[in-house]
């Protein structure tokens, strides 16, 4: 049984305007999104910037209340779950953000945003919370003095390291990264990735890992779903997916990756436009619609629903991009 | 040899703070020529945006000065000059676009204002003719329907888009270099290819230079005929782009382009990495400021003595520290 199903999930976001406040659209920051996530595993989410991913990842913690769709954790539904369930939920699943100097209190030491959970859960006396925040500290790489510290005091892969202390403090299942190292260099990078291996082999950790940088998804996954508006177009086995894409937006994110090997230097095909806004989308096959592929119009009105092709490897089933 | 197009010459660069006198760019030289794109990549804090800000002169102010150096602009020195000589070099020799454009442009006046300023400001012209000129900009680096997008404020527009305006005004007064400091970094890999392809284009029409600063060495790669690597202020090494992606000599650099995932690389395997952090700039050593990351051993003399830059194949030359200077190779 997998940990995590979500199943048709959507989230929509009234935009409201005008004189009286009124809902004018629709945006339909989510729509239809279906994966499993099995213990242990690692599922990538790569899409361009307002393609819904970061919502996925908010509304799978029940930061946000889904609008329709299920997301089931161990069984139990979590998005019709009352608030005061929702706690005990979190113990199970936790999450690391992209920017650790927005997402960590400034006026709080290390050691009182580390022994935070604990008070939150009711876990422990004081000296016990504080043993385990030293322990977590070794944990991640860093120094016990750190405790008395202010996250101001460290550099970005330092804070990050904090933050994903934090987040492994309760012992989760699930840890939902959203963009976990966009923010630091290459060589700090690399030493955050290999600590979040680490760990997923030491605790048995499952992550929904989101990030833009498809080299690092590739590195990071077992599975990995592209998002393009709000929908999944085409998800699959790691290196199948990178090997064998399907779908000609997954086909485009790849080829705009730069090679750092000047002696594979190529023409590309550029995609034009930006995405298009998730208010009022197109019908139909939304990637068709942007590259005005000419059997877009066969899409519309189409059952969308991703297809399996081969064992594991699912795609969107448009006449226009497949 | 014929005078370069930019010359940068022992440039040092320091901020005064509360503790003293950090020098932030220590020592840096390099050329750019006619028509080239220098890519300069390194971490942050590594001293590439103020290296570009000092050419420019746009050094905050009162804290940042240059220090000594030179910046030969074609011959002449712009460390130099009096601030009115420096403005008319800004945006006619020198141009600059920044990493994120919503906070370099003006989020309360419509982006085609922008640019007329900027036309204004250096070419004596009407405001019809200013617009107009602004809209066939617009056009040129690829922004669909210019006559309307001239109205639009800047957050009316994508990222992509915004930078594209960025680059149009940059470019209005055709200007022989440009500076693009992380022009990508904020933007989606896809748009990335977008404006790499576009600079590139642009580039080959008006045969202009770029100084490309990253910290991405994909793009790098895909772009520069020249890199230089800084770190912690200094060059460590310079060259043309295939011999330093085929034999970085550098252990810095060699652990850069290790450290990248690549995409054969085989999945959730542990990464190469370069240990510790950058030394703070409040206790840099004098000698190589890679020796408390690197992997090879070393003596503390490498520390207190300044390590002396050696040539190792036609241009690419590299800081020989004692430590890997016996083993360096010409490529």
């Amino acid at each position: 049984m997998s940990l995590l199903s979500v199943q048709n999930l959507k989230m929509h976001f009234p935009v409201r305007g005008g004189v009286f406040y009124t809902t004018q659209a629709v945006c339909k920051a989510v729509d239809g999104v279906s994966f499993e996530l099995k213990a242990g595993e690692t599922l990538g989410l790569v899409g361009e910037s307002g393609c819904g991913k970061s919502t996925v990842a908010r509304s799978v913690v029940r930061l946000l209340k889904p609008t329709s769709g299920n997301v089931i954790f161990e069984g139990n539904d979590i998005s019709t779950q009352p608030q005061s369930a929702l706690r005990t939920m979190r113990r199970e699943m936790q999450m690391i953000f992209q920017d650790p100097a927005e997402s960590l209190n400034p006026r709080h030491t290390i050691g009182q945003i580390l022994e935070e959970p604990f008070i939150i859960q009711k876990m422990g006396t004081r000296a016990e919370r504080a043993e385990w925040s030293v322990e977590l500290l070794k944990r991640v790489g860093l120094p016990a003095d750190a405790m008395f510290r202010y996250s101001f005091e460290f550099s970005g892969g330092q804070r990050q390291r904090i933050g994903i202390a934090r987040a492994i403090a309760l012992n989760p299942k699930l840890i939902v990264c959203d963009e976990p190292v966009s923010a630091l260099d290459v060589s700090v990078q690399s030493q955050v990735l290999n600590l979040l291996l680490e760990l997923q082999r030491d605790m048995g950790l499952s992550y929904l890992f989101i990030a833009h940088g498809l080299n690092v998804v590739k590195h990071m996954s077992d599975r990995v779903a592209v998002m393009y508006l709000g929908k999944i177009v085409e998800l699959a086995p790691a290196s199948e997916l990178y090997q064998n894409p399907r779908h000609a937006y997954t086909k485009a994110l790849l080829d705009a990756i730069p090679i750092a090997d000047p002696t594979q230097r190529r023409e590309r095909q550029l995609l034009r436009g930006d995405v298009p806004s998730p208010i009022n989308p197109p019908a139909g096959c939304a990637f068709g619609h942007r590259m005005k592929h000419p059997k877009w119009e066969q899409s519309v009105g189409m059952d969308l629903t991703l297809k399996e092709i081969t064992p594991g490897h699912f795609v969107q089933p448009c006449p226009c991009c497949t | 040899m014929p005078t370069p197009l930019l010359e940068v010459r022992n440039l040092r660069v320091g901020f005064q703070t509360d503790v003293g006198l950090l020098t932030a760019v220590d020592d840096v030289d390099f050329i750019l020529e006619a028509g080239k794109t220098l890519g300069v990549v390194g971490e942050s804090g590594c001293g590439k945006s103020v290296t570009a800000m000092s050419l420019m002169r746009l050094l905050p102010q009162p804290a940042g000065r240059i220090l000594s150096g030179e910046v030969l602009l074609e011959g002449r020195d712009l460390t130099k000059l009096p601030i009115d000589a420096m403005r008319k070099i800004r945006g006619n020799d020198i141009a600059m676009i920044f990493q994120e454009p919503m906070t370099a442009l003006n989020p309360v006046q419509p982006v085609g204002m922008q640019i007329i300023e900027a036309i204004q400001l250096h070419e004596p012209t009407t405001p019809a003719k200013a617009l107009r000129r602004a809209v066939e900009l617009m056009e040129w680096v690829g922004i669909p329907a210019p006559e309307q997008r001239v109205n639009e404020y800047p957050h009316q527009l994508s990222g992509g888009m915004r930078q594209r305006v960025m680059i149009a005004m940059a470019l209005s007064c055709h200007p022989k270099v440009l500076i693009a400091d992380e022009p990508t970094t904020a933007l989606d890999v896809t748009v990335q290819a977008q404006i790499l392809d576009l600079l590139k284009r642009l580039q080959n029409e008006t045969g202009m230079a770029v100084i490309l600063i990253t910290h991405d060495l994909g793009v790098i790669a895909e772009t520069c005929d020249d890199v230089a690597v800084m770190y912690a202020g200094r060059i460590v090494e310079r060259g043309p782009v295939y011999p330093i992606f085929a034999k970085p000599q550098h252990p810095y650099t060699q652990g850069l382009i290790r450290c990248l995932p690549k995409l054969d690389h085989p999945p959730k395997t542990t990464l190469p990495v370069i240990p510790g952090m950058v030394p703070s700039l409040r206790d840099m050593p004098a000698g190589c400021r890679f020796a408390s990351r690197c992997p090879n051993p070393h003596s503390t003399d490498v520390l207190n003595t300044r390590q002396p830059w050696k040539e190792c194949g036609s241009g690419h030359g590299v800081e020989a520290c004692a430590c890997f200077a016996s083993q360096i190779s010409a490529s």
